[in-house]
């Protein structure tokens, strides 16, 4: 599923993401790669961005990039 | 030896790992600084006296996450630590300067500046929060596996300044080299490819780290320092990219994909205790009240309100206090000069005045840099961005520019110095630009004279309220448009950047920081934005004062005791100096350009006033004191100037005897006052933050819009009246 559907407090698997796209790939320099293990802690008020935690870290994305995020539910 | 020129060492890390208290600590008050050449990246340097009382030259790199040059920032530290910044060698060593709580992150930066081939030390900050949460790192270990020293650090109280002081000492002799990852064949062979073409054949001088950097970065700034022609060297980086393709890497991809998969069993067992930490932390608790739908809103609004009502309203008493002292010296400097009328108004009204002119605006900048740091030294001020970034998404701006624009309502010097905390060079441009559009404070007082007199006595206290409010309103209404427009037209050369940013953990400000601060942002805007805009307020009083004919002293008073026998001595003066200042060059320039406002309703006299009101706003007040002879000390609530306003006749022309000023008058000068850009500082202050190109564009951008919507508002105004 898409990052940008998924739910708060469950923890998902990044399957693929576009690195074309400068937020993808700038994310990536951050460690958010296939594989990696990540959460939804904050959606802003108005819908979008989104704040998601990775290796201890919270970045915020807007829902834009973030769909091009491919994920899986772990739990 | 002391011939050789001083080591220097850089200092580089990611934002928010106290790099720059680090700095600060280190240097002392031992600083310079300046700017990058040809960029407007800040440039710090200090002093920094080792134990064995050597000094070195400490650079301050700008805070990056990596070194993929998606920034300014970026290029310039990928520029340093490659000797290609046009006024120095490589550095001797860089201190990469690590939060212990994103060792894996902060890494990947350490190992993308190792390729640049400068001998490394690896500072791991933050050391007390880290053992606070039970996160024990074994730095030995990872000294071991890293091939560099590894020093624990915690900036704020000085912990372990020592230990990493001689740890460099020992390091300059040793040059010890973070250990680099084995990469593939397809990467070694696009590499080699381009160190062929480049290096060898095209003479270019580039470091294995720089030849990295143009493969592995689509858009990289290495490649605009090239001399080999833009179609050639673009012609020959996708070669090597879709080499590296062929090799089986998607090239956006790879960097990031290999590096960490070498340096993940590195860390991989030292990082092991850091699982402990997947509980809540304490930022993640504080962030569910202050990212709350409700809540999060209530709070962000209170402090907002603060900041807001701290720059508008508790900075007035300083700047009263400003403005006395330079009334106070202005007074002085007269008394000891009425000998010589020339040299007493240029000390006075030129020198003081301009000095006065811009140092009233310290406190308000004082006051909102004291909680622009506050906000980002405690991690608030990401998450500020982050709720509000909605509202600016849609226009190509983002939330960091709700600080800078709110700011701007009180004053847009201080809002516009405040963009500097929006990373985005674009966006930066952009809320710089539409900032003088927010209605600040100086705008007040000539909304106040003109509703006092056209628009309270005829229509009430309620449609007086609706005015004011829509006046305030104007510029928002313009601005958001204005913004779309601008993201869609500006030139390439202001990049654009991807809207990721990091929700920090949450820290305890540091009182010193936050002075340190306060005093760089302060000394700064006198030294640089100061000088212009005493020069400025220089010059206009010149085009104010001269000519002075002797002969028109006696004219004036001829004429008087003709038409009004008995009148008082400050009466006569009052109509020596309007008669002064209309055949002024400022008088005469009126004049000449009355008929370019006359579609906005405006006679000479507010001509003048509209165009002396450059240094500031709120002189059309006192101008407008002057041009009706009754003296420049004058304020919006006189009613004398009211009244006199009232009853002023057009003398010649069309409208001959009949009012000068009416409702689509009195509104258009209000329009026009919330659009243009009548102030110097604002000026020199965009001058000085982007470029003097950008200062006048905008200016003239604002003035025109600024007459468009005067003349439309006048000629509906009269259509409908």
């Amino acid at each position: 599923m898409r990052l940008d559907l998924i739910k708060k407090d469950g923890l998902y698997r990044v399957q693929k993401m576009d690195s074309g796209n400068p937020c993808i790939a700038r994310l990536m320099t951050m460690g958010l790669l296939p594989d990696q293990e990540l959460r939804l802690t904050h959606e802003a008020p108005l819908g979008d961005p989104i704040a998601i935690e990775f290796n201890g870290c919270q970045m915020s994305l807007r829902l834009r990039d973030a769909a091009l995020i491919e994920v899986e539910p772990i739990r | 030896m002391s011939t050789q020129p001083p080591l220097s060492v850089a200092l580089i890390g990611n934002p928010n790992t106290g790099k720059t208290s680090l700095f600060n600590m280190l240097t002392g008050l031992h600083q310079h600084v300046g700017n990058y050449a040809g960029v407007t990246v800040e440039k710090k340097t200090g002093t920094w006296t080792l134990p064995d009382g050597g000094q070195v030259n400490l650079i301050d790199l700008p805070g990056t996450y990596n070194l993929n040059a998606a920034s300014l920032d970026e290029r310039v530290a990928v520029d340093v630590l490659a000797g290609h910044s046009s006024d120095a060698a490589p550095p001797d060593l860089v201190i990469v300067v690590v939060d212990v709580e994103n060792l894996r992150r902060n890494l990947y930066l350490a190992s993308q500046a190792s390729e640049l081939g400068v001998p490394m030390v690896i500072a791991l900050n933050c050391w007390d929060v880290a053992e606070r949460k039970g996160l024990q790192i074994d730095s030995k270990l990872l000294e071991q596996r890293l091939g560099v020293p590894v020093v624990p650090t915690v900036a704020r109280t000085r912990r372990g300044t020592g230990a990493l002081a001689e740890a460099v000492t020992r390091a300059l002799e040793t040059r010890p080299m973070l250990v680099r990852p084995r990469w593939p064949e397809a990467v070694t062979d696009s590499i080699a490819d381009l160190r062929r073409e480049l290096v060898e054949t095209r003479d270019e001088t580039l470091r294995e780290g720089e030849l990295q950097r143009l493969l592995f970065d689509r858009r990289s700034a290495v490649a605009e320092r090239l001399k080999t022609p833009a179609a050639e060297r673009d012609a020959l980086l996708r070669a090597a990219r879709e080499k590296l393709h062929l090799g089986g890497y998607q090239p956006d991809a790879a960097e990031s994909l290999l590096r960490y998969r070498f340096l993940n069993p590195l860390l991989n067992d030292i990082l092991e205790r850091q699982a402990a930490m997947k509980k809540r932390s304490t930022s993640e608790s504080i962030d569910q009240l202050l990212l709350h739908r409700v809540w999060g809103l209530l709070v962000f609004v209170g402090m907002m309100y603060v900041v807001f009502q701290s720059v508008y309203t508790w900075a007035g008493p300083l700047m009263d206090i400003i403005e006395r002292g330079v009334g106070w010296l202005g007074g002085i400097a007269g008394g000891a000069l009425t000998a010589t009328p020339i040299l007493q108004s240029l000390v006075v009204d030129g020198v003081i005045g301009g000095v006065g002119a811009f140092l009233v605006f310290l406190p308000q900048i004082l006051v909102l840099f004291f909680f622009i740091a506050l906000l980002e030294e405690t991690g608030y001020m990401a998450r500020a961005a982050f709720l509000m970034d909605k509202l600016f998404s849609w226009s190509g701006l983002n939330g960091k520019s709700f600080v800078p624009l709110l700011s701007s309502f009180a004053c847009a010097i201080p809002g516009i110095l405040a963009t500097r905390t929006i990373s985005d060079p674009k966006a930066r441009c952009i809320t710089i630009l539409i900032a003088p559009l927010m209605s600040c404070s100086a705008r007040l007082p000539v909304y106040l004279l003109l509703i006092g007199a056209f628009i309270e006595p005829e229509y009430g206290a309620a449609v007086a309220g609706l005015t004011l409010f829509a006046m305030h309103f104007i510029g928002v209404l313009l601005a958001g448009p204005l913004a779309w427009l601008l993201h869609r037209t500006l030139p390439r050369s202001v990049a654009s950047q991807p809207f990721v940013m990091e929700l920090p953990h949450y820290r305890v400000p540091q009182l010193g920081r936050i002075g340190h601060r306060l005093y760089e942002s302060g000394s700064e805007f006198i030294v640089r934005a100061g000088t212009v805009i005493c020069a400025m307020t220089i010059v206009i009083w010149a085009l104010l004062y001269f000519p002075r004919p002797p002969e028109l002293a006696e004219t004036v008073q001829a004429t008087a005791q003709v038409e009004s026998p008995g009148i008082s001595e400050a009466e006569l003066e009052h109509r020596l100096n309007a008669a002064y200042l209309k055949q002024s060059y400022m008088g005469r320039f009126g004049n000449a350009v009355q008929p370019v406002f006359a579609p906005a309703g405006y006679d000479w006299k507010i001509t003048v006033g509209v165009l002396a009101s450059f240094p500031a706003r709120e002189i059309i007040i006192s101008t407008l004191g002057i041009t009706y002879a009754l003296g420049g000390e004058i304020d919006e609530d006189s009613d004398d100037l009211r009244s006199t306003l009232a009853k002023a006749r057009w003398e010649s022309g069309p409208r001959a005897g009949t009012p000068v000023f009416n409702l689509p008058v009195a509104l258009s000068i209000m329009v026009f006052f919330a659009l243009c850009m009548q102030c110097g500082a604002t000026v020199a202050v965009i001058a000085k933050e982007l470029h003097w190109g950008w200062a006048i564009g905008s200016f003239a951008g604002l003035t025109a819009l600024a007459w468009v919507a005067a003349v439309l508002t006048y000629q509906i105004g009269m259509w409908l009246a």
